[in-house]
Parts: structure tokens; sequence; C-alpha cells
């Protein structure tokens, strides 16, 4: 009988692999083998209500000595990328499951929140640019001129220019204006792992700001969906997920640089720091890979990543950038959820790590989390925003020297 | 002396007109997924013992317009989060009933090694009662488990993680229809064969 089973079990997976041939399958069990069929590790819950800001223990948040953590706005629920306005008196939030974009006011003492939109499929990708707040879900485009003053502005359905291609999967967007001017989005691959169904997934590309000029920098990548660029070189640095179901360790998550246009990053054929894909096979599978300048760990879900520009803090965080890690799900113990220095070395190899927040899960054994931090914004006086996807929230961290000691 | 019985006055009637307000709820839920949760209307699902959470982020999709159904737009309509929490907790602890229905053995095995190709038990766990944002599957309707599925595969069902339309990419009809009468049926123990 178990021989019978095992049998009808073995041709199911031929014939999945012949139907594979043919049609590209990016589902997500991809790369789930037999051995995990009795893993119990599955994606965190999101939580959509909204959590008073009462009930958010901000003060079990961990940092170096002069900085504090507070907690900014709150009944944001899924608030997760933020776009700042030049006075950082509005802050605008995208969204995934909940559908919603909302605009935080700031009159100096007190935080007001509205939904700008809401409805939209996986609002993720916002960022402000000239007066303007673009807005990237998974199958739409929006753009609101002068909402900044004008908040009743109807927006500009912009989707038509972008291209956006139809497979939703990894396929929620961060965005960003580059210091060119240009509009920079990524395209996840649609599945855990897979050769993409077509070429256009896996990128990140550039526009104009009008969704002209489009143009592929970087290939290979899994799902990017954070970046920033370095203050001085100017070059692009993102984050990338690695791949789940390959064991607790590995492969890690990358920061990775884009140094000339049309580099391939590996997805889905080398990860990490060379590792071979276990299931999707080539010869040569490395050959030709730009490697990540880092590490970021195993399962980590690295996230925003902010070089830090401002005056505020200590100017040792001028030469840093922070990386926000969301935390693992895709492995028996818990991994990241926190907010990481990366300092480059001196030599321009490789770099320095050092925690920079944590507390978000205080047992490193077990999965006991009460946030999961997601992306950095800068504020005009020095001041960081950190939001919190999980209770819906933004934190302001602020630096102040501690008093000497006499 | 006065205002203070005025103040407990008004603190009496503001629990009897919210604990009226959620019965109400309760009632306009029943009418159509069950007196105790286990619907007996078709195609309409069962929501007696599924997860609280998962109840919380459905409810709170529907509010938003997100996952679409007209009656449930209705329902969710004026709702507050607190309620909508209230609501999942009193569902999530009335005990779920299988699905009514004999079992078609062929069909039943076909959806059984299918469910174990595809892991679904992984996130839904090995006996499908599923866990914080997880639908429990077992016991559910059939024809509502056919139609939901085919709305994942085919991207209709809007307002979801977009991991249920990955996870069922590709799949047949036919696979479906066979994942649907197995999980329906499926109760704690396996059924000998």
């Amino acid at each position: 009988m178990r021989n019978a089973i095992a049998a009808a079990v073995a041709a199911a997976f031929v014939f999945s692999a012949a139907q594979a041939q043919q049609k590209p399958p990016p589902a997500w069990h991809q790369g789930k083998g037999p051995n995990m069929a009795d893993s119990k590790l599955a994606p965190h819950a999101g939580k959509m209500t909204e959590t008073p800001a009462a009930d958010i223990p901000v003060k079990n948040l961990r940092m170096p000595a002069g900085f504090r953590a507070e907690v900014w706005a709150s009944g944001l629920p899924g608030g997760r990328a933020m776009a700042v306005s030049e006075d950082g008196k509005k802050v605008w939030v995208g969204t995934r499951i909940i559908g919603r974009v909302y605009e935080v006011s700031d009159d100096g003492k007190t935080r007001a929140v509205r939904v700008v939109v809401d409805k939209l499929t996986q609002p993720a990708g916002v960022a402000y640019n000239k007066g303007s707040l673009y807005v990237f879900a998974i199958d739409k485009v929006l753009r609101y001129d002068g909402i900044a003053k004008n908040p009743g502005v109807q927006p500009a359905d912009m989707t038509a220019k972008f291209d956006l291609p139809p497979e939703q999967h990894h396929n929620w967007k961060y965005i960003a204006f580059g210091p060119d001017g240009k509009l920079y989005v990524p395209f996840g691959s649609p599945c855990n792992i897979c050769e993409p169904p077509t070429k256009e997934y896996g990128q990140i590309r550039r526009y104009n700001a009008d969704g002209s000029g489009k143009e592929v920098l970087a290939t290979g990548v899994r799902n990017s969906v954070g970046f920033d660029w370095h203050p001085k070189t100017k070059e692009l640095w993102f984050t990338d997920h690695g791949r789940d179901w390959a064991g607790d360790d590995g492969p890690q998550d990358e920061l990775n640089k884009i140094s000339k246009i049309g580099q391939n990053f590996g997805f889905p054929y080398c990860h990490a720091n060379g590792i071979p894909d276990p299931d999707i096979k080539k010869d040569g599978a490395c050959k030709g890979v730009t490697r990540p300048v880092a590490l970021m760990g195993p399962h980590a879900a690295a996230m925003g990543i902010k070089w830090y520009t401002g005056k505020m803090f200590p100017a040792e965080y001028r030469q840093s950038a922070f990386v926000v890690r969301k935390g693992s799900w895709n492995r028996s113990k818990p991994f990241g959820f926190d907010v990481i220095q990366v300092t480059p070395n001196e030599d321009g190899k490789g770099v320095k790590i050092r925690s920079f927040i944590s507390g978000w899960n205080q047992d490193k054994d077990s999965y006991k989390f009460w946030g999961r931090p997601a992306y950095i914004a800068q504020m005009p006086d020095g001041a960081l925003l950190v939001s919190d996807e999980q209770v819906g929230a933004i934190y302001r961290i602020s630096y102040r020297a501690p008093a000497a000691k006499k | 002396m006065l205002r203070l019985h005025q103040g407990r006055w008004a603190l009496l009637a503001t629990a009897f007109f919210t604990s009226f307000c959620f019965s109400q709820n309760i009632n306009l839920c029943s009418a159509c997924h069950g007196a105790d949760g286990n619907s007996i209307t078709f195609g309409v699902p069962s929501i007696a013992g599924q997860p609280k959470l998962f109840i919380e982020n459905q409810l709170v999709l529907f509010r938003e317009g997100m996952r679409e159904s007209d009656q449930m737009l209705a329902a969710m309509k004026g709702l507050k989060d607190p309620e909508i929490i209230k609501l999942a907790e009193h569902f999530s602890k009335l005990p779920a009933k299988a699905a009514p229905g004999t079992v078609q053995r062929d069909l039943f095995y076909k959806g059984q090694q299918l469910a174990m190709k595809n892991r679904c038990g992984i996130c839904h766990l090995a006996d499908f009662s599923g866990q914080q944002q997880v639908p429990r599957l077992a016991g559910q309707r059939e024809e509502y488990l056919l139609a939901e599925m085919k709305a994942y595969r085919d991207n209709k069902r809007k307002g979801g993680d977009t991991i249920m339309a990955a996870s069922l990419y590709g799949i047949t009809d036919e696979e479906i229809s066979a994942l649907a009468h197995f999980l329906s049926r499926r109760v704690r123990k396996p059924v000998p064969r």
C-alpha cells in the first residue's frame, strides 16, 4: 500500500516535471522537497486591525546609549514603506494586504492619520518627488500632484506607462527616486524558486518620472524590496531576500550594489556568496554573477536600507547605512527582527555590521515577537522614522549625547 | 450623590447597548453562517472554529471592499476594529462540525495525495485545522472550497496574500475538485481504506 502511494506520488512529481517544461510553474511550494512535508514553518500572520499606542511596548527596544525610541504615529495597520515631504510634516505610508495608503500629518505635537486611497492591490510602493506622491500597487500606478497642499487632489493614472507584468507574487513594490531624478522600480520573481515564466521578472528597472525611458539595471534579483544610494559614490545598494525551503541557515539574504548597468545577481541559479541552487540547476551556475557586498543573514527578510546623511546622530553614523531585518519565518529559530548599522570598510571590500535597534523578538530561541520593523526614513532634523508593519506604527529614533560622567 | 447615580445609569445603559449591538451583530452573521457558525447554506462557509486572526483579517478585508462580496460589504458597514475582534473571538471559540455529505473514496484519496504533494498541511497544519491567519479547511463546505480555490488560482480572489494564488498556480479544475472533496470530508483521524 505504502509502495503504491509512493509510486503515485513519484508519478505525480514526474508529471509535474513534464508539465513544468511546457509551462514553468512559479508555484510557491516549488523547492519544498518531500523532506519538508512535515515542516511547521509558515509565514507569520499579519495584523489588520489597529493597535492602540498604549499597547505597543516600545520601551522594550534596545539601542546604543543616547538613542531614544518613541511611538510617533499609530493606527496604520500594515504600514510599511514611507515617503516624506520636504518639510517632514507629511509622511505617506504604503501597505500590502489591507490595500491602503496612509498620510500622517504632523502639527509639531501630535500626528493625525488619514487614508489617501484604499482598495488597491498591495500598494506597497510610495515615493515623493517634486511635489508629487507616486503610489505603486501590483497592478496600478497613481500620481498625486501637489498633495501636500491639496489633500483632495485626484490622482493621475500612470499604469499604462510602466509595463507591469501579470504575475502578482513578489511583485509588490518598493520605489524611490534616485539622485539622477529617475524612478527606480523592482520586479520580483513570482515564486519561491523557479525560472521566471518570462524575462520581465527578477529585475530592477528605472524610468523617467513620467514612465518613459525604461531601462533594466539589474537581473537575477529574487525579491528586492529596499534600496538607497550611497551619498558619495551614488551607487545603488539594494537588499534581496534569499529563497526559502533550503534549510535553516541559508541561502542568506543579500546586500548588493549596482556598479554597472546590466549586472546579473544570480537568481534562480546562484545565491548569496556563490551557492548553486539545489533545485534549479545549470552548469556554471555562478559564472558571471555579481556577488553581494554583504550577507544579511538566513531568512532575515532584509527590507529597508537608508544611508544616514543627517546631523543629529554622532559622526560615526554618517559613513553608515541602516538596514531593517523584518525577521525570519522559514527557520526553526528566529533571526533578524532588528535594525543593523552597516559600515563599508575603508578598503572598499566588505562591511562591518553592528546591531542598532533590537528587542522586537525577545526570545532568541522562539518566535515571540510583538512587532516587526520594515522600513526607515530620515527626517529633516536628522531623526529616523522606523515603521512597524505588525502593529501598524511608526517609531521616531532620536539622539541626545549622554551627559558626560564626572 | 445624584451625579454618581446618573453616572451609574449611563454606564449600565452603555453596557446594555454594547451587548445589544453585539448580539445584533452575531444574529446577522448567524442568519447565513448558521446559528452555531456551521453553515447549512450552499456557498456560504462555516466560520465556527476558524482561527481568530483569520476571521479578523477576512472581516477587515470585506469591510474595506478588498475581498469582494456585496453581502459581506453590507454586513460589515460601519463596523469598527474592536467590534470585529469581538466577533472573531466569538466564532473562533465555537466547535466546528464536519461538512454534510458522503465520502467518495476515490476522489477522497486523490485529494489526499494532492494535499500531500502540494504541502497544504505546512501552513494549514497536518490536520488542516488552520492557524493564525491561515484558515481551517477540514470540514469546510465542499462547494465553497472548490469556488475559492478556483478564484485563487485565477487571481480572482483579491485581498489575500499572493501565496495562495502562487501555491495553486497551474492546478487543474479536476485536481481542485479532488482537493475540495478531501478537505471537506477530512476528519481528525484518517479514514481507513
